[in-house]
């Protein structure tokens, strides 16, 4: 028997967006008729410069090559292909520093295989945490997430196992799950990877979840905008129920569960978790006041659990590999490892899982390797459109969720955003107001007035004729929204606006 | 097309309502006040109602857009790589505000806040199809290939 050549060409957004399919249907076409070669559509390593980054394995061993702005559309012969991949220099992807000096634990499983192959998933560790979690019980299953310190990866980092304890104590028939996939961050992308690039994790931790506390009923609210993670997610959730891995009797136990998947329509405030509730209820997305909490009067009227997407995958790890696996890292109170997504202005762009604790400038310069365009960095935002922009003698600043908390910002959902010397910054800062007065929900008047009138207030601030009584009034309305909107997006709006005022504005 | 058949899947399911709209607009391309009347009737609700939903959503639309789509990423990764000024030259090349559409039904020019293609920013979706370090030629290329394919 002759070797089997593997030829691994991503299929995700990020690679897709750079060329990947058109490589993939150029390769398809030449590998016809060839029994000798495979063509896999793999999950994306999330080293995304690379992109499209093509692997080959024969002999046991994986190279790869970036074919970003290559053209593969000359060759005639498969066989001319491989031999100019071979004259390229590749290498393996593990060797790079990159992906070496990360410490990949929630997405040990990004890269290697077709996400959609089950079989794959399962010899990856893939639903040890489901029989594990069956096998220990409800109870200590909530004990191994408490016990790992896992906190929520959406933004508000709040104790999962808390969470999860007081659906669990919730007497109720019906209890839902509902994993937020309405990842609306600008500069956040780590949900889309671990959907696109392993959904099975994301399945098998609802599952987890639902079986913990009780629930028999799944959804997962995926944004419009990320029409490849429907896909996966869908094919995921068909081939999982076609193994008894959703549905009744899952894993011949007395426990039934399925997930059904909704699809948002644009509206940013509906990742804000009541909002979400109420647009899977079919209704307008505006936000509910607080109390009920969801947990306990949550989606129609019943306790629900609501994760993101990178806590539910989170919680598959934890389950199979251990607490200890997670816990034993990070910075004080900021446990674990979080995947922060590094964007904007630089080389080298992508997903990178590390403990807490690395600081700015490491993730900026090591992982990054400084601006695309090579010029001055002036500022990072951190966190999202609600997060703050810190100039470059802070970038020496850890990040953990207190180190953020410190400097008025908070970690948010991990997005990194690097702004060159030339960016505008009272501009930055208007967009802030501009977003919050295009995203809000209408409900509360803070958020929708407030945003307008920053917006007119910091056009003011830019002229010549700026006042210091308009950088008061700026202030004060800054304070209201903070102290009187009824959820994060009018209250955190202010976050970017002070900062830039105060680090930037002279 | 059959309004009545496509959301009789969704009636009995709970919150079926924004499901049923998204299956309409996918065949139908926008939600006329027929459909709408239609959906009001099989949910048993008002009209208002549903147009209080539909208008809520930046995704819904009651008028026929454009063949192609263009979303032009606005959020704050891709205004560190230009996406303002990708904005203005795709403006101006179509001749096009923003929410508006070609008079032929050619292109609908859209914003759109995050792809999720941060690390290769800016980016620009074309229907459901992602272009990363996008520039006005690139997307004008990129058009061109969809039409070519639509016209096979």
């Amino acid at each position: 028997m002759t070797d089997l050549t593997r030829i691994f060409i991503p299929q995700e957004t990020s690679a897709c967006s750079v060329g990947a399919d058109s490589i993939a249907s150029v390769i398809t076409t030449l590998a016809t008729e060839n029994n000798e070669i495979e063509i896999i559509r793999n999950g994306s390593w999330g080293a995304f410069w690379l992109e499209p980054f093509i692997e080959i394995e024969s002999q046991n061993k994986r190279r790869g090559l970036s074919y970003a702005d290559k053209d593969v559309s000359q060759f005639i012969s498969i066989e001319e292909f491989l031999t100019d991949f071979r004259d390229n220099e590749p290498f393996d992807i593990q060797e790079l520093d990159f992906i070496k000096n990360q410490n990949r634990l929630v997405f040990s499983r990004i890269g290697y295989c077709n996400p959609l192959n089950l079989d794959e998933y399962i010899n990856f560790k893939g639903y040890k945490g489901l029989e594990r979690a069956f096998e220990i019980g409800q109870a200590d299953t909530i004990n191994q997430i408490k016990l790992s310190g896992l906190t929520g990866r959406g933004g508000a980092a709040f104790p999962t196992s808390i969470k999860l304890q007081t659906v669990h104590d919730q007497e109720s028939e019906v209890k839902y799950i509902v994993c937020n996939a309405d990842e609306g961050d600008g500069g956040t992308f780590a949900d889309r990877l671990i959907m696109e690039s392993d959904p099975f994790s994301v399945i098998e931790g609802m599952t987890i979840a639902a079986y913990s506390t009780g629930a028999t009923k799944g959804y997962i609210y995926l944004r419009s905008e990320y029409p490849l993670a429907k896909y996966f997610l869908s094919q995921g959730i068909k081939i999982t129920r076609s193994r008894n891995l959703l549905g009744k009797n899952i894993l011949g136990t007395s426990f039934d569960f399925d997930i059904e998947l909704r699809i948002g329509a644009g509206s940013y405030v509906c990742g804000e978790e009541t909002a979400m509730l109420e647009s899977i209820e079919g209704k307008r997305g505006l936000v509910r006041s607080k109390p009920p909490l969801p947990a306990i009067e949550g989606l129609f009227k019943k306790p629900t659990l609501i994760n993101n997407v990178i806590t539910l995958s989170t919680m598959t790890t934890i389950l199979s590999d251990g607490y200890e696996i997670f816990s034993e890292h990070g910075a004080g109170k900021s446990v674990g490892t979080m995947p922060f997504q590094l964007s904007g202005n630089i080389k080298q762009g992508g997903l990178i899982e590390t403990p807490f604790g690395i600081t700015l400038e490491e993730l900026i310069y090591d992982f990054g390797n400084g601006t695309l365009n090579n010029k001055s960095i002036q500022a990072v935002q951190i966190g999202g459109p609600l997060g703050t922009y810190l100039p470059v003698n802070l970038f020496n600043t850890t990040l953990t969720f207190e180190a953020l908390h410190e400097l008025n910002g908070s970690l948010g959902h991990g997005g990194v955003i690097v702004f060159d010397e030339k960016t505008d910054m009272i501009l930055q800062a208007r967009f802030a107001m501009e977003f919050c007065q295009k995203e809000s929900c209408g409900k509360c008047t803070p958020c929708r007035i407030g945003s307008e009138i920053g917006m007119s207030l910091i056009d003011k601030l830019n002229k010549s004729n700026a006042e210091i009584s308009d950088r008061v009034l700026l202030e004060e309305l800054c304070e209201t929204m903070e102290k009187s909107s009824l959820c994060a997006m009018g209250s955190m709006t202010p976050n970017p606006v002070r900062s830039i005022i105060k680090h930037f504005l002279k | 097309m059959n309004i009545k058949k496509t959301i009789e899947p969704y009636i009995d399911i709970q919150g079926g309502l924004i499901p049923a709209l998204h299956a309409i607009q996918n065949d139908a391309g926008y939600l006329d006040i027929q459909s709408i009347k239609t959906i009001a009737d099989g949910f048993n609700i008002s009209t208002a109602e549903v147009i209080d939903v539909i208008t809520y959503y930046d995704d819904f639309r009651q008028a026929k857009a454009g063949q192609f789509i263009i979303k032009v990423c606005q959020a704050e990764s891709c205004q560190s790589l230009g996406s303002r000024s990708l904005l203005n030259s795709l403006k101006s090349h179509f001749d096009l505000e923003v929410d508006t559409t070609a008079k032929d039904k050619s292109v609908t020019l859209k914003e759109v806040f995050c792809l999720g293609n941060c690390a290769l920013s800016p980016s620009v979706s074309i229907n459901d199809s992602v272009i990363g370090r996008a520039t006005t030629d690139k997307v004008l290329l990129h058009l061109n290939d969809s039409q070519d394919n639509l016209d096979k």
